[in-house]
């Protein structure tokens, strides 16, 4: 009887086990083109279909709402368990107290597949890792080897020889440059990559206070706005897309630019042999060449143990070298390895696109591994970057030089003046 | 008084550069949505397309969940429009009729409520909403598409029942007809026309309202068309094809909507007060 009783006990439980639902994780991301979509859910299914106890479904969000939807959603309950990020935008949801360190996972995941450290700085403050790496972004130069060839220039070092090549380059049928000069977040970004080649990559000084105001910043500026004079009259209103339709028109003989190498392959006719790649020159010869690098990640947003395993699990599995290439092709060119062994993964080599234009996105790696980001250069964060970067003041002062006709100097104090007052 | 030669000519040379003027960028827009994408971003734009493909209404239509975003659209336009219909009517008829203490102090409140910045509200109505169950569900979206073009709603139609004369509601009071009556029998027919602004008014508001869509709906199959665009155009390139393609097909409806249903359904429902 006893051994029946046992038995049955046993039979139950392994039928109930049997049955058990999987761990169901909902992941938010702002990739919302449609192809990006479509791979992730591709990715999304494999894992799903290796791992019959877990279920990963996805919820694409838009960059331009998720400041505000996802603190409203994790208030109200109805939020994501794990969802990508950046670093401007881990500080916003950490400040609610949803995101979880996953400082021991990352260690974990360091020691097998060891992230790039301009991957993993931007996260790591407060005692804590706050997102786990998984693709990066950085700003190269992009040139056009036969125009180059035609004028008889070669790739710029130093700003010198960068604005000598605009110079060449202007023609009737052609801007020299092109570079933006509108109040958002393209031009923040080309400015900072200016900044952070001028030694002015800090914002901040050790105290937290900020140190925006000083000559190498005050070049920055000053050399930023000869590249706008020699950029086309409509920079002023310029997005990412612009200047990428600039470039593949033809129109604009070099840009500042994330690797969205398959717009130039699909719009501009694709002549892998022409697009020329660069690091952003320094200011002056032999200097390290820095860029703006966006190391994108994932948080992890809730405390329940069974999805954090799953968590682990799930970002586990997105980083092994056979699925990681997969998935930083969603986008191929855009999106670059944060990790050693996913830099040599076959799957990210593979890719036709990838083939077709590795040189290019060699150098572009090669580049993200000098990435940095504004208020996240010191291994400390201050909270009130969040508000300089959200009203874009480091683009205002462009326009105050470009638009207002301010000189660089008095752009660049009053700028502090306002940064100082945003982080009041 | 007959117009001389010089000023018939002068209008419509006017009249020519008004029509080039609203038309232009529809033009640009259409022809550019059949262009390759090499003549799109061409530095010298061709007036008229060199090229001709229909890859981008493919790209839009294959690729992307366009059609469930246009039906989302709908559903939500439609029903916004009829409740807003069905409740500002009343509302401004008792506004213009009936007398209660407060009527005039109400009935300029309303309007402050138009005038009210939505933004501020959207993030304690998310919270709301998700108590009541109905986040992430289209629902949502018409209550708040009601909520935001009711007063403007009644405030217009109550201009319309001022322009009916005074005498046509005299004579049904005076063969004995109640205010529910002379609402539905007499003065509907009468302010068809502002009927028709109204549900235009409304079904565009809803159409094209953007935050509370991107805000309110979590799922993808349960986006609008401008939320389910904005996603499909991406943020650091931009698949000019497709935006054309996508502005034309998210346009197309509306147009389509007023150019020909709209005008029946005003010359019907005006049929009444001629008679």
């Amino acid at each position: 009887m006893k051994r029946f009783a046992s038995m049955t006990l046993a039979a139950v439980l392994i039928s109930s086990a049997a049955y058990a639902a999987p761990v169901e994780l909902t992941l938010w991301h702002m990739e919302q083109p449609p192809q990006r979509v479509q791979r992730i859910q591709e990715m999304l299914d494999a894992f799903n279909d290796s791992h019959p106890d877990i279920s990963v479904s996805q919820e694409p969000q838009s960059w331009g709402e998720v400041y505000a939807k996802a603190p409203a959603a994790l208030a109200a309950g109805a939020g994501p368990d794990m969802i990508f990020t950046i670093p401007d935008f881990t500080p916003v949801l950490k400040d609610l107290g949803k995101v979880q360190s996953v400082a021991d996972f990352v260690e974990k995941l360091d020691s097998e597949h060891h992230f790039i450290p301009a991957t993993l700085e931007p996260y790591t403050y407060d005692d804590g890792v706050w997102a786990v790496p998984l693709y990066n972004m950085s700003m190269n130069m992009w040139y056009r080897k036969s125009e180059f060839e035609k004028a008889g220039i070669s790739v710029p070092e130093t700003w010198d020889d960068w604005l000598k090549a605009a110079e060449t380059l202007a023609t009737s049928e052609m801007y020299g440059i092109g570079v933006p000069a509108n109040k958002q977040l393209y031009t923040d970004q080309t400015i900072y990559s200016v900044m952070a080649n001028g030694g002015a990559s800090e914002l901040y000084n050790e105290d937290g206070t900020l140190r925006f105001d000083n000559p190498e910043t005050v070049a920055a500026y000053d050399f930023y706005s000869k590249l706008v004079a020699l950029s086309p009259p409509d920079v002023n209103s310029w997005t990412w897309g612009e200047a990428e339709a600039c470039f593949t028109s033809k129109s604009c003989g070099m840009i500042m630019q994330f690797s969205v190498i398959s717009t130039y392959d699909t719009q501009g006719g694709g002549a892998p042999e022409d697009l020329g790649i660069a690091a952003i020159p320094t200011k002056n010869a032999g200097g390290e060449h820095n860029t703006i690098a966006y190391p994108n990640g994932v948080m992890l947003l809730t405390d329940d143990k069974a999805k954090t395993e799953a968590f682990e699990t799930f970002v586990s599995w997105l980083l092994e070298p056979e699925n990681y290439g997969k998935f930083l092709n969603m986008e191929p060119g855009l999106f670059m390895p944060v990790t050693e062994d996913g830099a040599k993964a076959e799957s990210f080599w593979s890719d036709p696109m990838v083939e077709k234009y590795k040189p290019q996105i060699e150098t572009a790696i090669a580049n993200s591994k000098n990435g940095k980001l504004f208020g996240f250069t010191s291994g400390r964060i201050f909270p009130s970057i969040a508000a300089i970067s959200a009203q874009n003041l480091l683009a205002a002062t462009v326009q105050d030089v470009t638009v207002s006709g301010d000189s660089a100097a008095d752009a660049v104090a009053a700028g502090q003046k306002t940064m100082e007052e945003a982080a009041e | 008084m007959k117009r001389s030669l010089a000023v018939n000519i002068l209008l419509a040379l006017t009249l020519l550069a008004l029509v080039i003027l609203v038309a232009l960028p529809f033009w640009w827009v259409i022809s550019g949505s059949f262009k390759l994408p090499q003549d799109i971003i061409a530095r010298k734009p061709t007036f008229f397309p060199h090229s001709f493909t229909l890859q981008h209404y493919v790209k839009l239509l294959a690729n992307s969940a366009y059609t469930t975003y246009v039906g989302n659209s709908l559903i939500v336009a439609t029903f916004s429009t009829l409740i807003t219909l069905a409740l500002a009517v009343p509302a401004s008829f008792a506004f213009f009729r009936l007398k209660f203490p407060g009527r005039r102090t109400l009935f300029r409140i309303i309007l402050l409520a138009y005038a009210f910045p939505s933004i501020v509200v959207l993030i304690p109505l998310f919270g709301m909403f998700t108590k009541l169950g109905i986040i992430d569900t289209l629902p949502s979206l018409v209550i708040v598409n009601v909520a935001f073009a009711l007063p403007f709603s009644i405030w217009m139609l109550r201009s319309f029942f001022a322009t009916v004369p005074k005498e046509i509601e005299e004579a049904a009071v005076m063969d004995g007809a109640p205010p529910t009556v002379i609402l539905r029998r007499v003065m509907l027919p009468l302010i068809a026309p502002g009927m028709a602004s109204v549900g235009i008014f409304a079904f565009i508001s809803s159409w094209t309202e953007y935050v509370f869509a991107s805000v309110l709906i979590i799922s993808d199959d349960k986006r609008t068309v401008p939320v389910g665009f904005a996603g499909i155009i991406g943020q650091y390139q931009i698949d000019w094809g497709l935006l054309l393609a996508g502005v034309v097909l998210a346009v197309a409806p509306v147009v389509i909507l007023f150019a020909f249903i709209g005008r029946w359904f005003v010359s019907g429902l005006t049929e009444g007060a001629v008679k």
